[in-house]
């Protein structure tokens, strides 16, 4: 028979031990199904269970980490002596002892679940299945043109409790769903791709709220059909009017991870610039486990794996650099409180700083007016992949821009990269939309682990380099 | 000599067939590992684990089921062989469905495991990291590593299918990383990161790792812009990973090919570089982290000669893919046990050239060497566009200064047919081996 754990045998198990050490156990079981299909064909198919325990033990200073995959009264005593022993180790070659960890404001105890609309378990897998199928096939429909097409359903369904001897006893729920389509078209020896799609934290229906599975197919493809017949653009310095997903993408990219308090540590480029003017002072960016503005952003979580409830952390306001991103133990040296960013993905994983949704506030312009009042440069749409340096340069992929002449959009160009200095760029920010949407909800971000995330805000009017990607 | 892990994979395998399954495969995988974390110029935790896992993979009628649990109980894989029946009677059918037959030739192997990594312990690999640490700060005091590791892993695998197939392979690895920045007052260096990693013990040799990175973030602070030209780049080992290696990886891939997403589509004998390369998988070279004597789906592991002398010899191929083209398999099917097997190079290794990077460097009237690439690249049409990270400015044969916010932006194909030189310098990756390579005309946007 399966063990099952609870909170209570958790809770047995982390008394038995030293008191003077901090314990922390996450029992995390995840059920994750994916399907995907490719030119008609089935590309991958997969369901996934996976359970186990994480625990994770600060001794003396230093953090050990253990975890396993079969339960029984023995393996968790093993688990959590191999942490303890783990966490020994390192007490000869860490140079700085983590000197303590900031108290819990209160311990969170009780069950935690997102709001949901059409509960993923409750879809047989058929009906994914055919899903994902049948928008592949209506994306290769839309036009000869479309020679390829990939669609793709994700679902991540976690269960997770956690249990530590500051006092926290919880469970989490959480639902993940995305689904995505990118479409190729071709005409002689061009192509070009063109991808839609949605994650958010909640049900089926949420995923499908804003269109279905074929809506999205056919968006795709026209977006394909018109990049083919759109021309490049030459590299230049231009105003650029970002859309929700590049934002979500910059805020994310080119700043949340600039104010992670871990990276701070290691010399991040603001690590002095607390309360400094670091943007324009139209820029208020937050990072929040809530999902404000709309709902079901896919980085929402309501507390995180510390036991600290995931609320909104204003991170610029009104152009000035307010916090950093806290777990406990950053909360603790820097002497403020944590921001509920620490995150596992699974359960070998242990918590690190992570960001959850991470947008730029709207503000009062109307994007018609944006537009209106650009002389000239590009409304940019639809984030793509990109990174960003320890100084603030970053390079993000956009797949279409549209050519803005005289406060007119007088042309579609072909996709692109935007690049710059992050601060550079969010001081050069003199319009921000009364609009607001999340955008990057399909995508993960990695840094030693995965996480899901999200990121958006309004249309927002900067200065950028623009790049060919001829 | 049957294991514990084959045993486990034969009962799913044989539980598949009872329930329904006309063939059957099972992979499963035990990890032991240790790990010690690096962060902000410290060591920050020690981890100690074993995972596991096992995925069976099924076909009814040629309809594909998959399930993967990390629990190796036996209820565990009975509910798991009940999940992946129940996928497959939803998923479409496939006549190209089968599982590979048993193989004559009898596997040999590199030698992946030792001993003594097996009695490694996390208190080893904390004094590892330090070392690795040590040697990156000690050369400058400027030098701030941010995130690092050190790994040690016992690896059991097995596969089984009800076509007889039945391998396992023990492997241990080490593996390190280090990232970091040099920062000098207000100026933040570009990051670089070092990574390397051994099967024995013996090889173990982290502070090259870290004086790497000291070496290489010092030497690019105090980088000025330049201003726009055409010129020749140089790409290190890293850039070439970040810059070439996943289109040229996505493009021999059988799969790309057949989905038509592949620019070396019907270009088998033709050239699709200068002769200067020389491209092989070689999933047996025992100093690839990647090395496994058989595949995701136990086709037996060998050398596979891809791109020589600039012309295209063959794609890479899983029995799926194979049976498409009527070939056999080249032994790449690919993944873990998470996931059923898809294509992919196993250890892509380009052969060395002629000249030393010295020379390659000397032969340029006005170029950038970069130490790495940060942007995108699309593998499908090979279009890429990014910055130059870490670059260095060379005006008549020598290196002048380091450069910032450089950008370039090209396309990889045509930058094959541009390349004009190969280092017989070269470093190795987890899943390649590869050399410094110089490509000319290439458009620099600066100022």
């Amino acid at each position: 028979m399966d063990y099952e754990l609870s909170i209570e045998i958790l809770n047995r198990l982390l008394t038995k031990y030293d008191k003077t050490y901090y314990l922390e156990a996450r029992y995390q079981t995840r059920s994750l199904n994916e399907v995907s299909f490719s030119n008609g064909e089935l590309e991958k198919i997969s369901t996934i269970e996976n359970s186990g325990l994480g625990l994770r033990a600060l001794v003396e200073g230093c953090w050990g980490f253990s975890s396993i995959y079969c339960m029984s009264n023995d393996m968790l005593e093993k688990c959590v002596s191999t942490a303890i022993a783990a966490a020994k180790a390192l007490s000869t070659t860490k140079k700085v002892k983590v000197k303590g960890l900031k108290p819990l404001q209160r311990a969170i105890k009780g069950i935690f679940k997102p709001n949901v609309n059409g509960q993923l378990q409750d879809i047989d897998i058929e009906k994914k299945i055919n899903v994902t199928r049948e928008a592949e096939a209506e994306a290769r429909k839309f036009s000869e043109r479309i020679k390829s097409a990939y669609s793709s359903y994700l679902e991540i369904i976690d269960h997770k409790i956690i249990v530590n001897n500051d006092g926290a006893e919880f469970e989490t729920f959480d639902s993940k769903p995305e689904f995505s389509i990118t479409c190729i078209a071709n005409s002689g020896g061009d192509r070009v791709t063109a991808s839609e799609g949605r994650g958010v934290t909640g049900g089926w229906n949420d995923l499908f709220e804003i269109s279905d599975h074929l809506q999205y197919a056919r968006l795709a493809s026209q977006r394909a059909l018109n990049l083919l017949e759109a021309k490049r653009v030459s590299g230049e310095n231009s105003t650029v009017i970002l859309d929700p997903g590049m934002v979500g993408l910059i805020s994310h990219e080119a700043i949340g991870h600039m104010v992670e308090a871990d990276f701070v540590l290691s010399g991040s480029i603001v690590k002095d610039k607390l309360d400094s003017m670091i943007a324009s002072e139209k820029v208020t960016l937050i990072d929040s486990g809530r999902s404000p503005y709309s709902e079901g952003a896919a980085g929402t979580m309501a507390v995180d794996d510390e036991g600290v409830l995931a609320g909104d952390v204003v991170l610029i306001e009104n152009g000035k650099l307010k916090s950093f991103l806290h777990n406990r133990e950053t909360a603790f040296l820097f002497d403020t409180e944590p921001t509920g960013n620490a995150r596992a993905f699974e359960y070998t994983d242990e918590p690190i700083i992570r960001m959850r949704n991470t947008f730029i506030k709207p503000g009062n312009d109307k994007l018609e007016d944006i537009i209106k009042e650009t002389k000239y440069g590009y409304l940019v749409k639809g984030p793509r992949n990109g990174q960003a340096d320890a100084n603030g340069e970053f390079m993000f992929g956009a797949q279409e821009l549209h050519l803005i002449q005289g406060g007119e959009i007088t042309g579609l160009k072909r996709g692109a990269t935007i690049s710059g200095n992050a601060f550079d760029v969010l001081k050069s920010v003199d319009m921000v939309g009364n609009d607001f949407s999340y955008g990057i909800g399909t995508g993960y971000c990695g840094k030693f682990q995965i996480a899901k995330v999200d990121g958006g805000g309004p249309h927002l009017r900067c200065i950028a380099t623009v790049g060919s990607l001829e | 000599m049957t294991t514990m892990l084959d045993a486990i994979c034969e009962f799913a395998v044989k539980e598949a067939e009872r329930n329904g399954a006309t063939e059957a495969e099972a992979y499963a995988m035990t990890n032991r590992e240790s790990e010690v974390v690096i962060e902000n110029n410290d060591v920050k935790q020690a981890k100690s684990q074993t995972t596991g896992g096992i995925g069976i993979r099924i076909f009814v009628n040629r309809r594909l089921g998959f399930s993967y649990a990390n629990t190796l109980t036996k209820e565990s894989i009975q509910r798991g062989v009940i999940r992946a029946l129940k996928v497959a009677s939803a998923s479409p059918e496939d006549k190209f469905n089968v599982l590979p037959l048993t193989h004559l030739k009898k596997i040999r192997g590199p030698k992946l495991f030792d001993e003594n990594a097996v009695s490694f312990t996390v208190m080893d690999c904390s004094v590892a990291a330090s070392e690795m640490l040590r040697a990156a700060k000690s050369i400058d005091g400027r030098v701030s590593v941010d995130s690092g590791n050190f790994t040690n892993s016992f690896l059991n695998h097995s596969i089984y299918n009800s076509n007889g197939v039945c391998h396992n392979e023990m492997i241990t690895s080490f593996f390190w990383s280090i990232l970091g920045m040099a920062v000098d007052g207000n100026e933040v260096s570009s990051f670089d990161i070092q990574s390397d990693g051994c099967h024995m013990l013996a090889d173990v040799k982290v502070s090259a790792s870290g004086e790497a990175l000291a070496e290489n973030t010092l030497k690019s602070l105090g980088a000025k812009k330049v201003e726009s030209f055409r010129g020749e780049m140089i790409l290190s080992p890293s850039a070439v990973s970040e810059l070439l290696h996943d289109t040229i990886t996505h493009s021999i891939n059988s799969d790309a090919v057949q989905k038509k997403t592949s620019a070396f589509q019907g270009k088998i004998g033709q050239s699709v570089s200068t002769h200067l390369l020389t491209i092989e998988d070689d999933p047996t070279d025992a100093k690839s982290l990647a090395a496994a004597s058989f595949d995701r789906e136990g086709v037996p592991h060998g050398l596979t000669n891809i791109i020589d002398q600039g012309i295209l010899k063959t794609f890479l191929y899983n029995t799926y893919t194979a049976g498409k083209d009527k070939l056999d398999s080249t032994g790449n099917a690919a993944g873990g046990p998470n996931s059923p097997p898809v294509v992919s190079s196993t250890n892509l290794v380009v052969s060395p050239g002629s000249s030393d990077l010295d020379t390659l460097i000397s032969e340029v009237d006005r170029g950038i060497v970069l130490n790495r690439f940060s942007g995108n690249v699309n593998p499908i049409n090979g279009e890429f566009s990014g910055v130059v990270k870490g670059g260095h400015y060379i005006v008549n044969g020598e290196i002048n200064f380091p450069v910032r916010e450089v950008m370039i932006a090209g396309n990889v194909f045509d930058a094959l047919t541009n390349l004009t030189g190969v280092s017989r310098e070269r470093k190795s990756f987890s899943d390649s081996v590869l050399p410094h390579i110089r490509i000319e005309n290439i458009a620099f946007i600066g100022q």
